[in-house]
């Protein structure tokens, strides 16, 4: 049932969050609108209504553009295949332990970024056991690898946004009645069947959440494309990271960022309307 | 057959949790390494010395004390700002909500070194001195975004009639909330706030940019790596690792114990 | 006539309309005045109560028992100077974009000393930009010790503004069991089949552009648009055929330790630690020749002048720098530290990649400092590697 009177209670909630977001966020954002309409060489920029910086991403970078919405969504789907058996199991088997569980889903993150690539790099080495192991599976060629390639950089993704995924996912079953899957069970008399009628339906906002959590940083990222790809595997993430440090050239990265954050909030747009937002998003 | 099906499911969390645990028990295997060098990328050798000596670089402690306290206050923080806004988008309808929606995508959509980077001209401007105190700024301001998404998830499924049926039996509005709401979107706001110190724990490049002096664990490693990897650092992310765990599990225990002495009294 | 502007004039108006918005300048813009940083009694020669230093990690050194750092506790000892020092410098470019908001601004950004390399530019362009304090020569009779080849280097020709700290060559590093023999050459990295996909180059524009320039028979030091195009189209070759797996930081370490390269582009320093725990590895200045790069001091705007100065010619003495050199392991910019080192630590005084010898000196190179900065020829490399 939802409130409809006005009242102050919504804006009340909203404020100390919101606050902070416009302060800290949309504050910087507008000096970075405008650094995104300027031209110029570092460290002189001056402001011209310069759209044309726009265009000129958009075209420059189309292949980086795609390629990580592609890596981004494949990384995403891959996680969710992953995530969902695991989080059902933390909701319904985890019994007691269920916190436990959450905690080691993110515990890879105590170790830094860096170290555990460093490890994932000694694990898929052209030497190791695994790249051996699908040599001799034929999965992979003779001299065939795994480190500096897409396969790497999409692995890295979906390893670092496991947890992205997990904990949204388990969130929203763990809330369903398991007597509401019983029930379902016996009425359609296969669990299958059970499932995808009522177990997934229940679940959606839950992978909504999900997959937001892990689309939208993963389109950005830059560093498993850094540390485990080649410069065919690069990444829009990459691009404006170098534009912006290492080239200087301030109104490029702005507007590479802008269309990036654009690109990526129309995608999600389309997805939220695919499922039905008002289901997603607002109570029952 | 049942036997079967019922461990499918099991047996497949458990390879999801190896597959999640693989680089780990690397790193902690490494981290009894006794590398000649300064760099930690192959086996030479056993040692417990890392172990006797995790703080053996000077400013590595320093700099993990810095993250953990970071870390828990912003997921602190951000877990209350965030689920008060979800809270509101959830259950009420008002004028501005589609535009709060895109306020809370629009940070996450934000490759992080230009986010870093115009929180610094921010603070710049505003002659605010960078150090522990903008890294949290930051890092709350970063974290707020997912903390709403998830909470959001565990909300929209919750049944309000539970809430309705105490207000018949007489509680008030905030009764309500803490007896009945708060504790069945708790595990929302538990996954929204273990998902807030991850991010804190492991941020780089904001951080680096709005640290001013300061140096978290993350900033640490990354600047140490040019010359060396010490086994140290593994040995810093194994404890602390293991110390969650315990304090976890601790807790589990304890509240198991004390379930058992209310049914048997 | 009184209302026409004349070009000049129009111009002059846009430069300063656009000064506002640069990075910095739009933080001036929007009422931040540009209040001039405390210049601590630049020109006085009392030692300050305290120092701040901002160096790269683990690049001083380092006693594990004790946790401090030898050389600089005896510093504070000796003057009776507390130095902070602060280990939070880890890229050139991102530690740029950290202080260039604050010192745009006449901004102090409460450091008295930093450590940036040559080969990123940025030292240059900080003098250029007048974010630099000039060194207090009088405070620094060591400076005698500088090693020759490192007196009068072309951004910074009578080292007004910088000091090495500590200095690296660029080199071929390589698994001579995996190549099946020697590698030699830029020219061999990139066409060897034996080595194909085994190969890495540095996201260093000068070390990549510089050894291929070399490579090619240019001149890295006096780089044009013709030079700088054919370099990048060898390495776009040799990244198109598959050749070249990666460009990396200094990441190329682990690969080169795990087998996953036979060969990549290495800097001397990595390679004294990797040769540690795998003494089979070799390090080669290329036959084209190799790079070579210098960690420089410098003292930011507002930095306490002669209390940096001091500070530097402490570690030019020479067994100050042998304790540093002892630990720190890359090249050593003061004369005489070999010869404390000779008695305590023999291997590091006669490792070569520590204590070059002159044909290796005479065989390395450095990157043209005006094109170092030049954003065309940044953004070609950057295309190359992928960005």
């Amino acid at each position: 049932m939802l409130h409809r009177r006005k009242g102050a209670i919504p804006y009340l909630l909203l404020l100390p969050g919101m606050a902070w977001l416009v302060l800290f966020f949309v504050v910087p954002m507008w000096y970075l609108g405008k650094m995104s309409l300027s031209s110029g060489l570092f460290p002189v920029f001056s402001f011209d209504w310069a759209w044309g910086n726009f265009s000129d991403a958009v075209s420059s970078y189309q292949t980086q553009f795609i390629r990580s919405g592609e890596y981004a969504a494949i990384a995403t789907a891959i996680a969710l295949v992953v995530s969902y058996p695991l989080a059902y199991w933390i909701a319904f088997r985890g019994g007691r332990w269920k916190s436990l569980f959450l905690l080691l889903v993110i515990s890879p993150f105590f170790v830094t970024y860096l170290i555990r690539t460093l490890a994932w790099e000694t694990i898929l080495s052209d030497n190791g056991l695994v790249v051996h192991t699908l040599q001799h599976l034929h999965i992979l060629g003779p001299n065939g690898r795994l480190l500096a390639t897409s396969a790497a950089v999409i692995a890295g993704i979906v390893y670092n946004f496991l947890p992205f995924m997990v904990l949204p996912l388990y969130v929203s079953l763990e809330q369903i009645d398991s007597r509401l899957i019983e029930a379902a069970e016996d009425l359609y008399a296969s669990r299958p069947r059970a499932f995808m009628r009522v177990t997934l339906p229940l679940s959606l906002p839950g992978v909504f959440a999900g997959v937001l959590l892990t689309f939208i940083p993963a389109a950005g990222d830059f560093i498993n494309a850094q540390l485990l790809g080649t410069p065919r595997q690069y990444m829009i993430g990459n691009v404006i990271q170098s534009e912006f440090l290492a080239v200087r050239d301030y109104p490029t990265a702005a507007a590479l960022s802008f269309v990036l954050m654009a690109a990526i909030l129309f995608l999600v747009l389309l997805f939220a309307r695919i499922l039905g937002t008002e289901r997603l998003t607002v109570a029952a | 057959m049942r036997w079967i099906r019922r461990n499918l499911l099991t047996g497949y969390a458990i390879l999801a949790l190896v597959y999640l645990f693989l680089p780990i028990s690397v790193v902690v295997a490494f981290s009894f390494n006794n590398p000649k060098g300064r760099f930690n990328y192959t086996w030479q050798g056993f040692t417990l010395k890392n172990w006797l000596n995790p703080f053996g670089y000077p400013g590595l402690q320093d700099a993990l004390k810095v993250s953990i306290e970071i870390a828990i206050l912003s997921s602190l923080f951000a877990t209350i700002l965030g689920t008060l806004i979800a809270l509101a988008l959830v259950r009420y309808r008002f004028r501005g909500s589609g535009t709060t929606n895109m306020l809370i995508f629009v940070p996450m959509t934000t490759p992080e070194v230009v986010m870093g980077a115009s929180l610094l001209t921010l603070f710049v401007n505003w002659r605010v001195p960078q150090g522990f105190g903008t890294i949290l700024i930051a890092h709350i301001l970063f974290n707020i975004s997912f903390v709403v998404v998830t909470v959001r998830a565990r909300l929209v499924g919750f049944d309000r009639h539970l809430e309705e049926a105490a207000m018949d039996l007489g509680a008030n509005e905030w009764q309500t909330f803490m007896k009945v709401t708060l504790p069945i979107i708790f595990p929302g706001i538990l996954a929204g706030g273990l998902l807030a110190f991850a991010l804190s724990i492991d941020d780089f490049v904001i951080t680096y940019f709005n640290a001013g002096a300061t140096v978290t664990f993350p900033l640490f490693v990354w600047g140490a790596a040019r010359v060396a990897t010490p086994p140290q650092i593994n040995v810093i992310g194994t404890s602390i690792f293991v110390i969650a765990v315990a304090i976890m599990l601790t807790q589990i225990l304890v509240s198991n114990f004390r379930n058992k002495r209310v049914s048997t009294a | 006539m009184s209302d026409s502007f004349t070009r000049e004039q129009l111009l002059r108006r846009a430069v300063a309309g656009s000064a506002l918005l640069t990075v910095p300048g739009f933080l001036a813009a929007c009422g931040g005045s540009s209040s001039k940083a405390t210049s601590t009694a630049a020109s006085s020669q009392t030692m300050p109560s305290s120092l701040t230093w901002s160096n790269w990690p683990l690049y001083i050194d380092i006693d594990e028992k004790t946790k401090t750092h030898p050389s600089l506790v005896k510093f504070e000892q000796h003057y009776g100077v507390h130095v902070k020092y602060l280990e939070d410098i880890n890229d050139n470019d991102s530690f740029f974009g950290k202080i260039e908001g604050p010192l745009s601004q006449g901004q102090s950004i409460g450091r008295d000393l930093v450590v940036m390399t040559d080969s990123s530019g940025l030292p240059q362009r900080m003098i250029q930009l007048g974010w630099l304090e000039k060194l207090d020569k009088s405070a620094i009779p060591n400076i005698k010790n500088l090693v020759p080849s490192q007196r009068n280097p072309s951004w910074d020709p009578n080292r007004d503004y910088s000091l090495p700290w500590q200095s690296g060559m660029t080199g071929i590093g390589y698994d001579p069991k995996l190549t099946g023999g020697p590698v030699t050459s830029i020219h061999q990295l990139f066409t060897d089949p034996k080595l194909k996909g085994k190969v890495t180059m540095l996201t260093e524009m000068s070390d990549s552009v510089g050894v291929t320039m070399l490579a090619n028979g240019d001149d890295p030091s006096k780089v044009t648009d013709a030079t700088f195009k054919k370099a990048i189209s060898t390495m776009q070759s040799a990244v198109s055929s598959g050749q070249i797996r990666q460009f990396t930081g200094n990441d190329y370490a682990s690969l080169l330790a795990n087998g996953d390269i036979y060969a990549c582009l290495a800097w001397s320093g990595d390679m004294v630690q990797l040769q540690a725990d795998h003494p089979g590895l070799k390090w080669v200045i290329p036959t084209d020749g190799g790079m070579t790069w210098t960690d420089n001091m410098l003292i930011p705007k507002g930095g306490h002048v002669y209390g940096a100065s001091v500070l530097m010619n402490w570690y030019y003495r020479p067994e100050i720098a042998a304790m540093v050199e002892d630990y720190v392991n890359y090249i050593c910019p003061v004369l005489g530290a070999d010869k404390v080192l000779e008695k305590s630590d023999p291997d590091v005084a006669n490792n070569p990649l520590i204590f070059p010898t002159p044909e290796m000196y005479a065989a390395v190179h450095q990157f043209d400092p005006k094109a170092l900065n030049n954003e065309d020829y940044k953004k070609q490399f950057q295309t190359l590697i992928g960005g």
